[in-house]
């Protein structure tokens, strides 16, 4: 196999790979920042970054249909594109999550009393540190930094039930808030499954690495 | 590695502690221990050199015809060791067939090439039947019922390597042996032997060399990797080559050595 031309096109794969984990970062920072300013301007930014998010993911597959294509990889090699894939669709999704998140802001806009934001906040800055190391573990094809980064999935499934059961005692007190308690309850769960695409991802890197499959914090 | 074939009991051929060694000391294979699945595609891959070859040629006592070629070790096949004694070369070579490199007719007919092996080991039957038997089985048969008289080197080059799988096939073998049986020829002929090993597959047991480790891919069930004499990995192709045990495995099939 033509080793040079493959590792040209994993060098550019990492890098779009890297590309894309940053702009999964930088679209769920802003649409936290949007949601707790209630800033509408910058919540519309983050539809049209996710728009560009979903082509990166595009141009991700066609450059490893167009390197399975053409190098025919095998073992390890194959196992990379196979997880290169994975990455792009749950970073894809991830984007998706924090899109839906910045389009929740308009819910809340009008309304004072919905200032209680700090364990969304919590669970987005976990999220950005399991994106960023998820892109990690993969560029460093590190299956350590993949397992202990699937660790934090812990952390944000208990901000979440910890929100839920927050939003069923204000349910209570606050019957006419359904809408917005259900509303909120949603959102927390975008980030919530945020948390499950990093660790499905950190799995794939196992595999890349270990060319076992395992399920990681099940 | 070898645990999880050697657990099936359909072996069809086995080699125990296998070594071969050249007139000038050099060993092409050590201890080489495995077994072949019966109705299987078995490929065998490897860097030149790396004893490939020398293991298929020791499945039909092929090595024997080098001068000063040595055997170490045991080759079992139906309940018994080939090289014992008592055990007649040529009678192996015939139940264990061999495809070459390179076509090789006979300088005869297409008819002749098939009866004369066949009345050669003693076949007595129907002539015709079997040469049309054998060149149907070997997909070569509605190419060249038209010309069994003409001469078998006015085929192409992948009609006669079909022409020489029609003759093994003759001899009604249980297993056919295939040394880079494409490497000469262009792809889509290749392509005609690679559909027609899956075919035959159904009837007997191949143990195919081949440089070509997509090929390798695409044809065999189980794959053997060999480096520098030494039988460093058997398992299933599809696990092979996606998650191999051995890293010497890995670095062959990824193109980091070889």
């Amino acid at each position: 196999m033509p080793r040079e031309a493959f590792e040209h096109s994993i060098e550019e794969l990492n890098a779009r790979i890297t590309a894309m984990g940053a702009a999964t970062v930088d679209a769920l920072q802003k649409a936290m920042f949007a949601f707790r300013e209630r800033d509408l301007d910058s919540a519309k930014k983050i539809k049209k970054a996710d728009v560009l998010i979903d082509m990166q993911q595009l141009e991700i597959e066609d450059l490893v249909a167009t390197t399975m294509a053409t190098q025919q990889p095998v073992a390890k090699d194959l196992r990379l594109l196979l997880c290169a894939i994975q990455m792009a669709s749950d970073l894809e999704r991830s984007a998706d999550y924090a899109a839906h998140l910045a389009k929740a802001t308009k819910f809340f806009v009008q309304d004072p009393q919905w200032r209680q934001t700090a364990m969304l906040e919590q669970m987005a800055s976990i999220g950005a540190s399991m994106i960023t190391d998820t892109v990690n573990a993969f560029i460093g094809r590190d299956a350590l930094l993949a397992r202990q980064t699937s660790l934090m999935d812990d952390q944000i499934d208990h901000l979440h039930k910890t929100v839920i059961k927050e939003m069923v005692l204000l349910l209570g007190t606050r019957p006419d808030d359904a809408e917005k308690v259900t509303k909120f309850i949603q959102v927390s769960g975008y980030l919530e499954r945020l948390g499950d695409h990093m660790t499905n991802a950190c799995e794939s890197i196992l595999y890349m690495v270990e060319g076992v499959h395992a399920e990681l914090n099940p | 590695m070898m645990q999880e074939v050697t657990t099936q009991p359909s072996f069809i051929i086995e080699t125990k502690d296998l070594s071969i060694i050249y007139a000038d000391g050099h060993e092409g294979i050590r201890h080489v221990s495995m077994g072949f699945q019966r109705q299987h595609v078995t490929a065998i891959i490897g860097p030149s050199g790396c004893g490939k070859s020398t293991l298929l040629r020791a499945l039909n006592r092929m090595n024997e015809l080098i001068p000063g070629t040595r055997t170490r070790g045991e080759v079992w096949y139906k309940g018994q060791n080939i090289y014992a004694s008592s055990v007649d070369p040529v009678l192996i070579r015939r139940h264990i067939g061999m495809v070459f490199q390179k076509p090789n007719p006979f300088p005869k007919s297409v008819y002749q090439n098939i009866a004369w092996a066949a009345k050669a080991h003693g076949y007595s039957g129907n002539m015709d039947d079997l040469v049309e038997n054998s060149l149907r089985k070997a997909a070569l048969w509605d190419e060249v019922k038209d010309k069994l008289k003409k001469s078998a080197l006015d085929l192409s080059g992948g009609q006669q390597q079909r022409l020489c799988i029609a003759r093994a096939i003759a001899l009604q073998p249980d297993v056919i042996l295939m040394d880079e049986p494409t490497s000469a020829l262009d792809p889509i002929a290749a392509s005609y032997i690679e559909d027609l090993i899956s075919e035959l597959r159904k009837d007997y047991t191949i143990i195919i060399v081949t440089h070509n480790m997509q090929q390798a891919g695409r044809i065999s069930d189980y794959t053997a990797f060999m480096l520098l004499g030494d039988l460093i990995e058997v398992g299933l192709t599809k696990k092979v080559f996606v998650a191999p045990e051995d890293e010497r495995t890995e670095r062959y099939l990824t193109g980091r050595f070889g």
